[in-house]
């Protein structure tokens, strides 16, 4: 049965138009998946629609069959669904090793706690050499790491990236997508948004194509990328319209 | 983008290209034959004549304020809750030449408003440095400061205030052979209130249908965007302020007259400031008809309440309620929200 | 040594502007609500002092421990109510500005239709008797005052470095989304912090009440102040509220000292004005700007 289903959903901000138009997707466990599309497609709407920002104005979002529609974003969190958005968004004048710890918010055992923190430093030891420094002098990569990480700590089922590697230089970016495969080998379903389609097809098992707020296609990631008529309808469109947007 | 967008919507709405003309034109007529005739209709009409007049003068009054705030409030998004500063100014100039150089207040009201204007043009180069809230708070601190000095100003009788000589009637007898001109004291200070608020409706109005009212409602969208787009945002908004402090300086010389004692507290309380705010809010910011409707809502609700429980504290409960209401429930005040809807009769659709 | 003398004085005033204050930058440091009313409702906890020492002489210091928790309880209510509906909109910050104006003046038009305007005053034994080391001179009042407001002002920041609400209401001022993103329930968070500058509040109008006489009106100048001083400390920020209060309680001590007392508000009016004019972070780096 599917981890996660969103059925026909509708969504858009505030007195706005639809974004999503009626999308129909489905995430099974322990699979990784990019989400790719030209501008506008509604990549990020979808994600903070699952993760409990946006009210669906119709349609269902089904996680472990439970429908979550309006649930808060601490509400999804603590039934295991994690977002981790675009930009780095930390507490600035923590340090590094308070961010982790509020990524623990919803943990109350302090013992489990601790524990969690030595499995990030240790997934992340980069961190641990950080620990004492405000997150918010750290690096643009280094801020990255540090959400990571603390999407980590709270062990979630599911976890949903939106554009690791927006602003960052590619070497970076590489890194950063070895730690995302990392949280797949940990058995945790990672849903990706990301603009640069080749290199987040690359780091997952299964494509999701949006245009126009609903679901194009889907398929093997691998296969996606080797597609030509996918590419050029979808992908290159994003490509294009980038241009136009410059 | 938006403020192209805002222009083609504009020339579409222009007055007589638009329906609807002949409903404004008859509203227009009609208003106009009651602000002046009204004196004459409600002599034999009311026994306590000089009561109505009073309340004529005072209804004149609040929307010569609310639309003269609106101009910055509404049109500019400007939210200022120290306009009774230029009340006070208005309303000391005008009594102080008035005492000291015996010049009639009629005769003193385009100078008046002038000194408001003047003192709006400064306030507006210093205060609109800041946006948002901390204009708001900006503007508090300016009233609280006014009224300091005015308080402190021993030239203007300080906290103790100024005594005015009485109004002159003995021409209404000489000209008109009047009996009692007591019983028609407050009709010269409603004639000047009714010139004020014509003036200043006048000048919504033609700000409304400018260029430079275009640009100001620019400013209230996206301030930066309307900067793009080359609008000289600093100039709009201070000329934006000086304009507003006009006709308020104006009613303040009025008000002022009619009161004949002038305490620095009647201008610069902060309820005279909150008022102004929730017309032009409860009526529409930023649309022409909206202050006007809610200077007649919100006198007409004080009036009823008055007679309710007497001039009592809850008025300002009242008022404070009104404003949470609004906020709340219909930000955009009545011509805002009927015209979203759809449902904007004509005959208020000034805009 | 008259200096001096006016300087402890300044010290023992600013003690408790801190406390009044720290409410208030709290309240813009979590949900960017700059609180018009807050003054009324120092007033409103004044009040109940006054009726409470009126009718069953309870020293104000002790009607503490009713000012506050009645005051919180006010404060959630009153967040959970009016507030969530002005979160969509796109000028949230101005429009809760308009709001709190609009509960200022129902505050102010209820106290004076219950208790009139006139000057009330709570008198306590020691409202009159004073202190003295050397040659400076304490009134009791002002000292056990200033004493209580440093007491509340660690017991806040205990709270807010120490326990998991308070780690998260910090949380929600650096960042209300990623606050959000690990779980915290901002709208319960803030609904909380909502209740504790209210209780800040409470606090304050209690030990007010026998510091200085009071009517419903009173509030808009306080409220100045108080915007004076958190403006000119860096809006948000608790400690900048402490330091603010200091600088602006001695200067005006001294104001007062050298032009007499209808002067003294200037200092807080004209440093309100210029610092947003000039530097509208706040002299020491705010964490947010108005």
């Amino acid at each position: 049965m599917a981890l996660l289903e969103v059925e026909d959903v509708v969504a858009g901000y505030g007195a706005g138009p639809d974004i999503l138009t009626g999308l129909t997707l489905s995430i099974e466990e322990g699979t990784s998946y990019c989400i790719v599309g030209p501008n506008g497609a509604g990549k990020s709407t979808l994600l903070r629609t699952i993760a409990g920002f946006l009210k669906p104005r119709r349609g269902e979002v089904r996680f472990n069959a439970k429908r979550m529609n309006g649930s808060r974003p601490d509400q999804m969190l603590a039934a295991g669904v994690c977002f981790v958005p675009q930009d780095a968004s930390l507490f600035p004048t923590m340090t590094v090793k308070e961010n982790l710890v509020m990524g623990g918010y919803l943990i109350e055992d302090r013992s489990l706690l601790q524990e969690r923190l030595e499995a990030v430093y240790e997934a992340f030891p980069i961190l641990k050499e950080r620990r004492g420094q405000h997150a918010g002098t750290l690096s643009g990569g280094e801020q990255q790491m540090v959400t990571l990480g603390r999407a980590l700590m709270i062990e979630p089922k599911m976890v949903m990236i939106d554009e690791p590697s927006l602003g960052l230089a590619p070497m970076i970016a590489d890194q950063i997508f070895e730690r995302i495969r990392e949280f797949a080998s940990l058995g945790i379903t990672v849903v990706l948004v990301e603009q640069n389609a080749a290199k987040g097809l690359e780091a997952v098992d299964w494509g999701f194509v949006l245009d126009l707020g609903s679901l194009e296609f889907e398929g093997p990631a691998d296969g996606i990328l080797a597609d030509p008529r996918i590419r050029d309808l979808y992908l290159g469109k994003a490509m294009a319209r980038r241009r136009d947007a410059d | 983008m938006a403020v192209v967008e805002q222009r083609e919507e504009l020339v579409e709405g222009a007055p007589g290209r638009k329906p609807g003309t002949t409903a404004r034109r008859v509203t227009l007529a009609i208003s106009l034959g009651l602000v002046l005739f009204f004196p004459v209709i409600a002599y034999p009409i009311f026994d306590s004549y000089a009561y109505v007049m009073q309340l004529g003068m005072l209804l004149l009054m609040w929307i010569a304020l609310s639309s003269s705030w609106n101009i910055l409030g509404g049109f500019a998004g400007y939210i200022s809750l120290g306009h009774g500063l230029f009340y006070a100014i208005g309303g000391y100039s005008a009594g102080l030449a008035l005492a000291h150089w015996d010049i009639s207040p009629f005769l003193f009201l385009p100078v008046a408003g002038l000194a408001a204007m003047v003192v709006g043009f400064l306030a507006g180069l210093i205060t609109l440095r800041t946006r948002g809230p901390a204009f708001i708070v900006a503007t508090i601190a300016m009233l609280f400061l006014g009224l300091l000095i005015f308080d402190n100003w021993e030239f203007i009788g300080a906290s103790s205030g100024l005594d005015l000589p009485l109004i002159d009637l003995t021409w209404m007898t000489d000209l008109f052979g009047v009996e009692n001109p007591v019983e028609f004291l407050k009709v010269p200070f409603y004639y000047a209130m009714a010139i004020t608020a014509i003036g200043a409706v006048l000048l919504s109005y033609r700000v409304a249908h400018s260029k430079f009212g275009l640009g100001l409602r620019a400013i209230s969208q996206d301030e930066t965007k309307a900067e793009v787009a080359g609008i000289n945002t600093r100039w709009y908004k201070v000329w934006a302020f000086a304009l507003s402090a006009f006709f308020i300086g104006m009613a303040g010389a009025i008000y002022g007259y009619s009161l004949t004692h002038l305490r620095p507290l009647t201008f610069f309380a902060i309820a005279v400031a909150a008022r102004m705010v929730l017309m032009a809010i409860i009526g529409g910011r930023g649309t022409v008809a909206g202050p006007i409707l809610g200077a007649i809502l919100i006198l007409g609700v004080n009036e009823v309440a008055v007679r309710q429980f007497g001039e009592s504290a809850l008025n300002i409960v009242f008022t404070g309620l009104i404003l949470l209401a609004a906020l709340l429930f219909f930000p955009e005040g009545i011509v805002g929200s009927l015209r979203k809807a759809g449902r904007l009769p004509a005959f208020l659709d000034w805009d | 040594m008259e200096w001096v003398q006016i300087l402890v004085l300044g010290l023992l005033l600013g003690g408790v502007y801190a406390m009044m204050a720290s409410g208030l930058t709290l309240l813009f440091g979590v949900m960017r609500v700059v609180n018009l009313a807050h003054a009324a409702f120092i007033l409103v906890a004044a009040y109940v002092t006054y009726v409470l020492f009126e009718n069953l002489t309870l020293d104000p210091m002790i009607s503490l421990v009713i000012t506050m928790p009645l005051m919180f309880g006010l404060g959630v209510f009153l967040y959970l109510t009016l507030f969530p509906r002005l979160e969509e909109s796109p000028r949230y910050v101005e429009m809760t500005v308009l709001l709190t104006f609009g509960l200022a003046l129902i505050v102010e038009g209820m106290l004076t239709f219950i208790f009139t305007g006139i000057f009330r005053s709570v008198r306590p034994e020691y409202a009159s008797t004073s202190l003295f080391i050397g040659d400076i001179f304490m009134p009791s009042s002002q000292l056990y005052a200033s004493l209580i407001s440093f007491a509340l002002l660690i017991l806040l920041w205990i709270v807010l470095r120490f326990t998991k609400t308070g780690t998260a209401i910090r949380a929600t001022m650096q960042n209300r989304a990623a606050a959000q993103i690990v779980g915290v329930n901002v709208r319960k968070v803030s609904a909380i912090a909502f209740g504790i500058g209210m209780a800040l509040a409470g606090a304050a109008g209690s030990l007010l009440s026998f510091m200085f006489p009071f009517f419903p009106g009173r509030h808009w100048q306080w409220v100045a102040f108080l915007l004076a001083l958190i403006v000119l400390g860096g809006m948000g920020s608790i400690k900048g509220a402490v330091i603010g209060a200091m600088l602006l309680a001695v200067a005006s001590a001294f104001v007062t000292d050298f032009f007499g007392p209808t002067w003294s508000p200037i200092t807080f009016y004209l440093t309100l004005f210029l610092i947003l004019m000039l530097r509208p972070e706040g002299l020491f780096g705010a964490k947010a700007r108005l």
